[in-house]
């Protein structure tokens, strides 16, 4: 019965972005009259982009940098206003884009749990019953009150990835969005760790688009593939199909 | 059901703002020597820096004017300290704002409690004083209903700041210039005496009702006019209800613009 909610459903989706916005100053907008500089007003990042996707199924996006891969995923959790189009989520949705939202260098591994449970929408409730879970899955249980700048890059990870997988796998989401956060930066172990931590969220059963330049990932965890140039649809459908048509053109 | 909605993100915002609050309080003491005897610091030595010029241009011009003096500096510092860092919130939680779905009110609500926090130690200062000069502190008791409508007030101005920066690159600069000229136009270490010019002109300044309501029922145990009371009321509650429906009509916009 589940099977046939349909979770996304973006009809004609179009995202254009001002190109006049409030980075020029007075003084430069100024100059720019007077010597008839006339930039273009806007570019598309979007177009007529329609989706249409049920729960529990997995879809990926490709497309180089600047495609508007990580626009769309936006626009879906509502972080961006489409210009037109109409988008329509049904359940509770997790955008996650990189780990470590609001950890502070200055404050302790403790402090920082709370402040980034928080941030990613977790209760102090919620967190107190996870604290544990996240000292232990980081591996740094003898570092609870050391100050973050005191931890080298490789614990950071450790400590940002397990809090935002554990607040992400605590609010089990109906659609979750990930947006290129498959990747390392700690030691194998841990990689094999959160890998696999990442790989139950998204075989969790939660409708997942899943954004990644790891064409590997995409081909293992999704059942759909969209390509993405230019802000328009190139090809969708079955993933290896897609990513092959992708890297043959690429 | 919708009652029901509304109250758990309300909940979800004030969770937020209180955790938000907190680290930015622990973040700005962090190392310091002297911690949080600065809140208390600062004020006072500009309380008795513009004591000291008042006493060496010819003394006390109102009675008990070191009560009068402290109470107008606090109350203005929480407006300019509050409005003063709403100007560019948002720009500044753009890896937020931009990478998570957060209530963004909870960015500025959290600097609105940090400021009232410390305001809480300014006033401390305050009951300090107004042992010293033997004035009853159970004035103080209805201080908070006051306190009320200004941080309505001050949130009110606040969440527009915010909302206007986002737009307006130079506001931080505009607002800074502004909170100067009110520091002065203000009778803060001065007297406006009713029916001056000054006076008249503090009629259009929100910060002089606030101001002028709390020093007459706290330093003169007496009620302002009935006029002003309302007044301010109503100005609060405008002001908020305003700022709340405009942030709302362009929250969801903030992120490609900043």
């Amino acid at each position: 019965m589940d099977e046939k909610i349909i979770r996304i459903k973006l009809e004609n989706v179009s995202k254009k972005f001002d190109k006049n916005n409030k980075d020029k100053g007075a003084l430069a907008r100024l100059l720019d009259i007077i010597s008839g500089n006339k930039n273009p007003k806007e570019i598309i990042v979007l177009k007529n982009i329609s989706l249409k996707i049920k729960a529990g199924e997995n879809l990926g996006i490709i497309g180089k940098n600047g495609s508007g891969k990580s626009t769309l995923l936006r626009i879906i959790a509502r972080i961006y206003q489409a210009n037109e189009g109409t988008i329509q989520t049904n359940g509770q949705l997790v955008y996650l884009t990189g780990f470590g939202h609001g950890l502070s260098p200055k404050l302790t591994m403790k402090e920082n749990i709370f402040l980034s449970g928080s941030i990613m929408g977790l209760s102090q409730k919620d967190i107190k019953e996870k604290f544990n879970e996240i000292v232990e899955f980081s591996g740094l249980k003898d570092y609870i009150n050391t100050k973050f700048f005191k931890f080298s890059s490789g614990m950071q990870t450790r400590l940002a990835s397990s809090i935002g997988l554990h607040c992400v796998a605590h609010k089990n989401p109906d659609i979750l969005l990930v947006d290129e956060v498959i990747g390392g930066g700690a030691d194998k172990e841990y990689q094999e760790k959160s890998l696999k931590k990442m790989e139950d969220l998204l075989k969790s059963g939660s409708t997942v688009i899943l954004v990644s330049h790891n064409l590997e990932a995409i081909k293992e965890y999704c059942d759909k593939v969209i390509w993405i140039d230019n802000g328009y649809i190139i090809a969708e459908g079955n993933a290896k199909e897609v990513i092959e048509r992708y890297l043959e053109e690429k | 059901m919708k009652l029901k909605k509304y109250s758990q993100k309300l909940k979800s915002i004030l969770g937020l703002s209180l955790q938000l609050a907190k680290a930015n309080f622990k973040l700005k003491n962090e190392g310091s020597f002297l911690g949080i005897f600065w809140y208390l610091l600062e004020p006072f030595f500009l309380f008795i820096i513009i004591l000291g010029i008042q006493k060496a241009l010819g003394g006390n011009i109102v009675n008990n004017y070191p009560l009068y003096l402290l109470l107008g500096l606090i109350m203005f510092n929480f407006f300019s300290a509050t409005t003063s860092i709403s100007t560019k919130i948002i720009e500044n939680s753009s890896n937020f704002i931009k990478s998570i779905k957060i209530n963004n009110e909870s960015i500025i609500l959290s600097r609105i409690i940090e400021n009232t926090f410390a305001h809480f130690f300014e006033i401390i200062l305050f009951i300090g004083f107004m042992i010293f000069f033997k004035i009853p502190l159970i004035q103080l008791l209805i201080y908070p209903i006051i306190f009320i409508f200004y941080i309505l007030f001050t949130t009110g101005s606040s969440f527009l700041l915010a909302t206007i920066g986002v737009y307006v690159s130079d506001l931080d600069n505009a607002w800074r210039v502004v909170t100067r000229l009110l520091f002065f136009a203000t009778p803060l270490f001065y007297v406006a005496e009713k029916g001056s010019l000054i006076y008249k002109i503090n009629l259009f300044n929100p910060l002089f009702y606030f101001i002028t309501i709390s020093r007459d029922l706290i330093v003169y145990k007496k009620l302002s006019e009935l006029w002003m009371i309302e007044i301010t009321m109503a100005l609060s509650i405008i002001i908020f209800i305003t700022s709340i429906l405009v942030f709302n009509k362009y929250k969801n916009k903030f992120a490609e613009h900043i």
